[in-house]
């Protein structure tokens, strides 16, 4: 995995892992990698690793089990929820952008659905 | 949280030429630590100060120890081989640390072996500097110490090595040990680090978390590291 050195490493082992949910390679109730071996495979520190997932205990998404380790949440809803906070992050960032550009929010919908459809045509 | 090192107002000088003045540090147990400077801050003499092979003014304790020979046995420092003529075999070396040090582990100085391809019959003077580089960690991380000291393990070498022996530093190092690695040349590393302790000006000028540098001004530390240079030439 490449890294970005100007993002705290913890940050981009959370979305990394994420990524792996929202994709399914990592499922609902499926078991995550040792701590160690989570280090050995991104190449970064396992104290790290600890706080990325020490975080995503603490916010419900995956599931620490005592002597057996770390599992992905078999709650839906807690997924359903990281999606749409994902979804959100990334148009907040889009939209600060176009924003920036001048654009008014019926000019950003405008432009968005125009995007979607050139693109739709070009992929066709 | 405990400390694995406590240098209290540690001074060094050579030849009336000051190296390094009012060093004050404290490592936490199980932590990697960048300790980056330019060539010839003080970054060798600092580890030489904690390993004692150096003396200067002030304290330094490792786990607790201040007396040198105690302080030692906590230690497992990254040394160049010198020792040993080129005609040694390396299985001769590995008999050398087994029988001198009692911590050493032969069982994990040969999983380190297989994992970094090293091929223990050659003669030290086969070995290339990328190779030799190995077999130096791999003695030092056989060792089962609390504080390792590597001295810049990767100048001069390859990039499959660098990656090598980034990926065995992970695997290999113990849970409740702190390794300092030495380095002017950052980014490589920098993924790995818990903490960054710069050298400048003769003295220790940051000591932070690597995340904390991220997060508080957004560059990366290869880049917070050439800043500070950067910005030290204007105090001249």
């Amino acid at each position: 995995m490449q890294f970005d050195d100007k993002v705290p490493i913890y940050y981009q082992i959370k979305n990394h892992i994420y990524h792996e949910m929202m994709t399914g390679q990592l499922a609902a109730g499926a078991k995550l990698p040792a701590v160690r071996q989570l280090a050995v495979d991104l190449t970064v520190n396992v104290n790290t690793v600890q706080r990325a997932l020490g975080e995503m205990i603490q916010e419900g998404t995956i599931e620490s089990q005592r002597g057996k380790g770390n599992f992905v949440t078999t709650d839906t809803t807690r997924i359903a929820q990281l999606k749409e906070q994902l979804v959100v992050e990334q148009l907040e960032r889009v939209y600060q952008q176009l924003h920036a550009l001048n654009l008014s929010d019926d000019e950003i919908i405008t432009s968005l659905k125009q995007y979607i459809e050139q693109r739709g045509q070009q992929h066709d | 949280m405990t400390n694995v090192l406590a240098m209290n107002q540690v001074s060094y000088k050579r030849n009336l030429k000051t190296i390094l003045h009012d060093v004050d540090l404290t490592l936490e147990t199980g932590k990697i630590i960048g300790l980056l400077g330019e060539n010839g801050a003080g970054k060798t003499t600092l580890m030489r100060l904690i390993t004692g092979s150096a003396k200067g003014k002030g304290t330094v304790a490792v786990s607790g120890d201040t007396v040198i020979a105690n302080r030692k046995s906590h230690i497992s420092f990254s040394e160049q081989l010198h020792g040993f003529s080129n005609s040694t075999k390396l299985d001769e070396v590995i008999a050398f640390y087994q029988r001198v040090y009692a911590d050493f582990d032969p069982k994990q100085f040969t999983e380190l072996c297989t994992f970094l391809q090293i091929d223990t019959s050659l003669k030290l003077s086969s070995l290339s500097k990328g190779m030799k580089e190995k077999v130096i960690i791999a003695l030092t991380l056989a060792r089962r110490t609390n504080l390792y000291l590597l001295d810049e393990p990767f100048s001069g070498i390859d990039s499959m090595s660098r990656k090598k022996i980034i990926s065995s530093i992970i695997k290999w190092k113990p849970e409740n040990a702190t390794m300092v690695i030495s380095d002017h040349y950052v980014s490589e590393i920098a993924p790995i680090l818990d903490e960054i302790v710069i050298v400048k000006d003769q003295t220790i000028y940051t000591h932070r978390p690597a995340d904390s540098v991220r997060e508080e001004f957004g560059v990366g530390i290869e880049a917070y590291y050439e800043s500070l240079y950067e910005g030290g030439v204007q105090h001249d």
